[in-house]
């Protein structure tokens, strides 16, 4: 009986369902004309532009295989974001000479310590907003920019409208995005989020591996989450939460400028196993 | 109203450059000691005298007298020793051919006299045929103003002292003591015997006086203006007008620049309203430009808010800053082929021009110890890009990412007095350290004046010794401990920046 209905299932599903082929084919008719007369889209997962983390597993986690170069991504955290927003930035801008733009409240970016992230602070143009309708129009305006590598952005908040102006901004022009959202640890709920970004991610700094002895500080390591991301798959705004495993803990190369995954084991301390062994 | 005198130092001691008016009347005179002068009166407000301002502010007042003649300058004899002497600098204005837009030379005099009293001068206005005259009748009239009719200065002028003829102070010494006291003294004299003994700026002076030799005044205005200007037979009083007026100014005045190589680097638009008032917009661009609609661009914003009142007679537009700016290359596809950093540095203006420029900067390293004096910003829109080689500054082991401008005080246990700190407190929250690096030692600049450094920094007098800490939850700081260890006092932390 059950196979029955099975067999049913199925073959209902040949003769509703179109082929997949002739579907891609409408879908791209489709998305050809919503984009006349401007550069022609990336149409699939495959040739769209992107930019690898340096990690396979991170990669792997995101359905374009990458970073996207075009489009918005959000960062929360606390200063380990500052650190992961810096590396991405590095990726992003790697390949050519354009100045980075970045918009904030304040002025405490330093320099010196830009260097050590691989960034040339020559490159850097630094808007100092005194409200965020200022950091954002900024935005905006480096993100239509065609000779910007990448705008980073740290608002305080940003309105749903603002955040979608943002993002068809960076899609049109094919410009890179980083909205860097400070978090208070304590506070997590504080700062809400935008839903027009490609990406959402969570850094928060995690304790590094401690050498043995001696003093010194071995390299800084952070606690990345995927929270979400937006897969435009054929142009249907189909949002997908993120299902598989998408947090990791993560150390920054400074020869690569790679992200590379800390394993588990590395992380975990010798001591409680050769108790458990010894009370069995 | 106080008696106010400006002094400076001049043959050996403090002296007076400059009375008021109730000065002057208390018989205080310039060339006097300002101690012999604070005897007489203690009540003296004393102010140091500043001739560069002066200058500028003379220079300012010229401009202003344009609207008589454009032919305006200021009188290159009130810089020297002989200001002191005769009371006061002055400016020359030309009104040849100028006085009937005022129905008559009184009536010009009286506007000038009236205005400069407006605006808090007190004018002494002389009116002849030549300079020369009108020096003199500007300063040893007795009215505020005078006028000399033509071809009469020998007579009106005869009875003028001699300094009147802008001598230097040793001449007119000499004079006097041959009892040449005033001009008519030396009217008929005989020509040779002044020139040999007197030189011959005696008979110079005179013979300019009273029109025998021409004397040239050179006015103010040199450099070229670009300039286009737009009248209107009604006036009119919405924006969208006036920024269609715009766009036609700019594509005239763009004309020019193409034609001249020339791009804007500084742009006015004046605009006259009706009930006489007026309005001054002003941009500024990263590279020079002469694309009209990038240039409407930057206006855009200051005109929207721009007050019409009744509407606008006359619209100009002036380029005050201009740079070469050479052709470029069509391509084969007939594109006009950009600059690499072409739309960056529009991008930049466009920004500067409505965040202000101050607010949109670039870094640039400065070679210093002191990580708050090892970076400072300069305005984008002055600076282009420039490679700086911040590896060459970067020798130390690892600055953060964040630096606060101002170090904040923190809560410090340390497990000796001169180790590391083992655990802080900032913003009412514990930091244990889990891991420390350092310290690194940075020492005061003593090579620097200290008004160079940061002037609202508390702690760049003394010597500080930095710490990169990782608390229990991996975050990381730079702290550092002020000054050494001392058994008097704790020691005083501070935190300085986040590392990634």
């Amino acid at each position: 009986m059950q196979t029955e209905i099975f067999d049913n299932k199925s073959a209902l599903n040949s003769i509703l369902l179109p082929d997949p082929m002739t579907l891609d084919s409408l879908r791209n008719q489709i998305r050809e004309i919503e984009r006349s007369g401007k550069l022609s889209p990336p149409l699939s997962a495959e040739n769209e532009l992107t930019v690898s983390l340096g990690s396979s597993e991170i990669n792997e986690a995101l359905p374009w295989g990458g970073l996207p170069i075009m489009g918005l991504h959000e960062i929360f955290g606390d200063t380990a974001a500052v650190g992961f927003t810096t590396a991405l930035m590095n990726k992003f801008a790697k390949n050519s000479d354009a100045p980075i733009l970045w918009c904030q409240h304040g002025r405490n970016l330093y320099g010196h310590g830009l260097v050590d992230f691989g960034i040339d602070p020559d490159r850097l143009i630094l808007v100092e907003g005194k409200s965020d309708n200022d950091i954002l129009w900024a935005m905006e305006e480096g993100l239509r920019c065609a000779d910007i590598a990448v705008v980073i952005g740290k608002p305080y908040k940003v309105p749903p409208i603002i955040g979608r102006r943002l993002q068809l901004a960076a899609e049109e022009n094919s410009s890179t995005g980083l909205l860097l959202r400070p978090q208070d640890r304590k506070k997590p709920q504080s700062v809400s989020p935008t839903n027009a970004a490609l990406t959402r991610w969570h850094v928060t700094a995690a304790p590094s591996i401690t050498p043995a002895r001696g003093p010194g500080l071995s390299i800084a390591k952070w606690n990345l989450e995927l929270q979400r991301y937006r897969y435009c798959a054929f142009n249907l705004q189909k949002q997908k939460t993120v299902k598989r495993v998408t947090s990791w803990q993560v150390e920054w190369n400074h020869e690569t400028g790679d992200l590379s995954v800390v394993t588990d084991l590395c992380n975990r301390s010798v001591q409680p196993q050769q108790e458990k062994q010894k009370t069995s | 109203m106080d008696p106010l005198v400006t002094v400076a130092t001049l043959h050996g001691g403090q002296r007076i450059t400059a009375v008021n008016m109730a000065a002057k009347m208390q018989g205080i005179k310039p060339g006097l000691l300002l101690a012999d002068a604070r005897i007489q009166f203690p009540n003296l407000i004393v102010k140091q005298a500043n001739p560069k301002a002066d200058l500028k502010a003379l220079g300012k007042l010229a401009k202003a007298c344009e609207r008589y003649s454009p032919w305006t300058a200021i009188d290159p004899l009130g810089n020297g020793k002989l200001a002191s002497m005769s009371g006061s600098k002055g400016i020359w204005i030309d009104i040849t051919g100028c006085a009937h837009l005022y129905k008559g030379e009184r009536p010009l005099v009286e506007d000038l006299r009236d205005r400069c009293i407006q605006a808090d001068y007190q004018p002494r206005i002389g009116l002849a045929d030549t300079p020369g005259a009108a020096w003199a009748a500007a300063r040893f009239s007795n009215a505020s103003f005078c006028i000399i009719p033509p071809q009469t200065q020998r007579e009106n002028l005869s009875t003028y002292p001699i300094t009147a003829l802008r001598l230097d102070p040793s001449t007119l010494k000499k004079l006097e003591s041959f009892g040449l006291r005033h001009i008519y003294d030396l009217y008929g004299k005989p020509r040779a015997p002044i020139l040999s003994r007197f030189g011959d700026k005696v008979l110079k002076r005179l013979d300019q006086m009273l029109g025998r030799i021409e004397e040239p005044i050179s006015p103010r205005q040199s450099a070229t203006l670009h300039y286009t200007r737009m009248v209107f037979a009604e006036p009119i009083g919405r924006t969208e007008d006036v920024k269609l007026v715009l766009n036609k100014l700019l594509k005239k005045l763009c004309l020019i620049f193409e034609v001249k190589n020339l791009g804007v680097l500084q742009l006015e638009l004046l605009i006259f309203r009706v009930d006489n008032s007026w309005a001054r917009l002003r941009i500024g661009t990263s590279q020079a430009s002469r694309n009209p609609d990038h240039l409407e661009l930057l206006f855009r914003k200051d005109l929207e808010a721009l007050n019409l009142g009744f509407g606008i007679e006359v619209a100009s537009l002036i380029a005050t800053e201009t740079s070469a700016l050479n052709a470029r290359q069509i391509d084969i596809e007939g594109k006009i082929s950009h600059r690499p950093n072409d739309n960056s540095a529009k991008l930049v203006d466009r920004l500067s021009g409505r965040l202000g420029m101050k607010n949109i900067v670039r870094l640039q390293p400065i070679k210093s110890h002191l990580p708050e004096c090892a970076t400072r910003t300069l305005p984008a829109l002055e600076t282009s890009f420039s490679k700086n080689n911040w590896r060459n500054f970067n020798r130390h082991p690892q600055r953060p990412i964040q630096l606060l401008q101002q170090p904040l005080p923190i809560e410090v246990i340390a497990s000796a007095p001169d180790g590391p700190p083992v655990m802080f407190l900032w913003r009412k929250q514990q930091h244990r350290i889990v891991s420390a690096a350092g310290p690194e030692r940075i020492s005061p600049e003593w090579w620097r004046p200290t008004q160079l450094r940061i002037h609202t920094h508390p702690v760049t007098q003394e010597t500080r010794d930095y710490y990169r800490l990782e608390d229990q939850n991996g975050q990381r700081f730079w702290v550092f401990r002020k000054g050494f260890y001392r058994l008097t006092r704790p020691p005083i932390w501070y935190l300085h920046g986040f590392f990634a």
